[in-house]
């Protein structure tokens, strides 16, 4: 098993994928700061288990060469759990991303980071009910201080891969 | 089943609007400062006031390190103590390890154990610390996107917008990650054209250190005379390069305090970068150059290329060798200079010629890498597109300082 670490630019990513293997990649305030895959280890379960920190990309479709890398990097490992990282803040945004890679096939435990600056703006996310439509594990964290990041391991064995119709129901259904 | 782009969107509407509430948003000081910074009016003249305020700091920390501490232990402790029990005075060994026995201080001797260590520990060292320490605060801060947008109108004059200021202040830390930088922009038009501005025009966080010692006056005006050269040839570079240059859309994140956390092990990582890989390049670069010295082929190369310094740069021939050295690191280049015989403005010309002239080692070999996206023949693009801008940047934008100083009466 490994396990991608994916997301928009700038959401933390690389502060997440510090956190989970004890490395020392470049953490900076904008976007691109992540311009190719790091690889690492992080134990799961008593076990050594391969993460990458991919590059920040917007969609699967990518606009640039770093997102390249990341588009290039989630085809190449088809049997990878991807951890999506998601600004709080931003959560329709990112929502974009984790589903385009949810209805790739791929098992999805999402991270909603910087929780801390969404309860500043009072922005209130409903996790539950949010874990409940999309029917994967959704974690609050704040990379930087390392809250959350506990439960985000605990719960990546949880991730399997979602149909997208399931979620779509679970929703209300879409206008086609 | 996959959906549609509009589908997604609709979907994610409704998700949105049974999980998030949005409370009354509270306009707070931080969201105030951040509309300052970013609005020409006000944001302008901040963005002057923190590079100024870069400058200074960098100046600042390293000539207290420097010229404080450094430059006295080394001339006065150091090398005469190597001097006096290093054996075999007048041999290769003492001449490639201590240099010219009779040097009084250590831009002089030009050893590997005199000027090499004192160049690197003592004059580098010491601005890339202060260069990281107030890179790292922008880079945390969240200020570095906020430049992006306030110089975006001058960038889109030369076919890049705001975001390519990015790899350029990294530039001046070190070319290396500035290149890789350039994987942030959109067209191959962009990266090719920045990454050759960079690895031409800017000098690095380690050249600069040693500028600031060997020409302190002078640093202002060769870093106003390479800026203005970047513009000017990209200028050009964009007329003659097909390919796109689209607009963008930039996030401009919130600002964030740095965590001394973050800044202490972002600045241990790239020290230590500066200890496993420019170090060991500086001390090797002592013993090229000193060898290449010892076997006469330095004179002979001098002499080849007397014409061209001399005729079209006013530089004195001697000058062959640290432009040899620039190809490996260009802060021990300017540090040779230092060593040579000539006029201030001699000087001038030739740290502008050191900073023009090849990227060092590192920078070319990253060139190499990012030309690999188009296979061999990206490859062969990158080179040879920036070797053809490189030669003809050197002889004009080179040329024109001598043309400079001539027309001023000082040549």
């Amino acid at each position: 098993m490994k396990i991608l670490l994916m997301g928009h630019p700038n959401v933390g990513k690389s502060a997440v994928f510090n956190r989970l293997t004890g490395a020392k990649v470049t953490e900076s305030n904008y976007p691109g700061t992540t311009v190719d895959y790091t690889k690492g280890y992080m134990r799961l379960e008593g076990k050594d288990v391969e993460i990458i920190d991919v590059p920040g990309t917007f969609s699967l479709e990518p606009k640039d060469k770093a997102e390249e890398v990341a588009v290039k990097m989630l085809k190449e490992n088809k049997d990878a759990v991807v951890i999506c990282v998601i600004d709080s803040v931003k959560l329709e945004r990112g929502l974009y991303l984790a589903l385009e890679i949810i209805e790739e096939g791929y098992p999805v435990v999402i991270a909603l980071n910087m929780w801390d600056v969404a309860e500043d703006k009072n922005i209130w996310i409903d996790v539950e009910k949010l874990e409940d439509i999309l029917g994967v594990p959704v974690v609050p964290t704040i990379a930087v201080s390392g809250k959350g990041i506990k439960e985000l391991v605990s719960r990546i064995k949880e991730a399997s891969p979602i149909d997208i119709e399931k979620i779509v129901e679970k929703a209300g259904g879409v206008e086609q | 089943m996959k959906l549609s782009v509009d589908e997604r969107w609709d979907l994610i509407d409704k998700i949105a609007k049974q999980t998030v509430k949005y409370g009354v948003y509270r306009h707070t000081l931080k969201d105030a400062i951040a509309e300052l910074t970013v609005k020409p009016l006000t944001g302008i003249p901040f963005a002057i006031a923190v590079l100024y305020g870069f400058w200074s700091f960098f100046c600042a920390f390293a000539g207290f390190f420097t010229d404080g501490f450094f430059v006295k232990l080394f001339d006065n402790y150091w090398l005469p103590w190597l001097q006096e029990v290093f054996p075999g005075k007048g041999g290769w060994v003492y001449y490639i390890l201590v240099g010219d026995p009779t040097a009084d201080n250590c831009f002089e001797a030009f050893g590997m154990l005199t000027s090499g260590l004192f160049v690197a520990i003592g004059v580098v060292l010491p601005a890339i610390i202060a260069f990281y320490l107030f890179l790292i605060i922008l880079e945390d801060s969240g200020y570095l996107p906020r430049l992006a947008v306030l110089i975006d109108t001058a960038l889109h004059k030369i076919g890049l917008h705001g975001f390519a200021v990015v790899p350029m202040i990294l530039s001046l830390g070190c070319n290396v990650p500035a290149v890789a930088a350039t994987r942030t922009l959109e067209t191959r038009k962009q990266r090719f054209m920045m990454a050759t501005l960079l690895a031409i025009f800017i000098p690095c966080g380690a050249q600069l250190g040693i500028m600031l010692e060997v020409i302190p006056g002078y640093v202002g005006f060769v870093m106003i005379y390479l800026l203005v050269g970047f513009f000017v040839f990209g200028f050009i570079l964009n007329k003659l390069i097909p390919g796109r240059s689209p607009e963008i859309l930039l996030d401009v994140p919130p600002y964030h305090m740095p965590t001394a956390r973050n800044v202490r092990r972002k600045l241990w990582v790239r020290v230590r970068s500066f200890f496993t890989t420019a170090i060991p390049f500086v001390l090797l670069g002592v013993v090229i150059v000193n060898l290449m010295y010892l076997t006469g082929f330095l004179d002979w190369l001098a002499d080849v290329f007397e014409p061209i310094l001399c005729g079209w740069f006013g530089v004195p021939k001697e000058t062959v060798g640290p432009l040899i050295a620039a190809f490996l690191r260009k802060d021990l280049a300017v540090a040779q200079l230092s060593a040579i015989e000539m006029t201030t403005y001699q000087l001038v010309t030739s740290v502008v010629l050191v900073s023009l002239y090849f990227p060092c080692v590192a920078t070319f070999a990253m060139l190499i890498k990012e030309g690999r996206e188009g296979g061999w023949k990206g490859v062969a693009q990158y080179l040879f597109g920036s070797l053809a801008a490189l030669i003809v940047v050197v002889f004009l934008w080179g040329g024109l300082v001598h043309l400079i100083w001539i027309i001023l009466g000082v040549a």
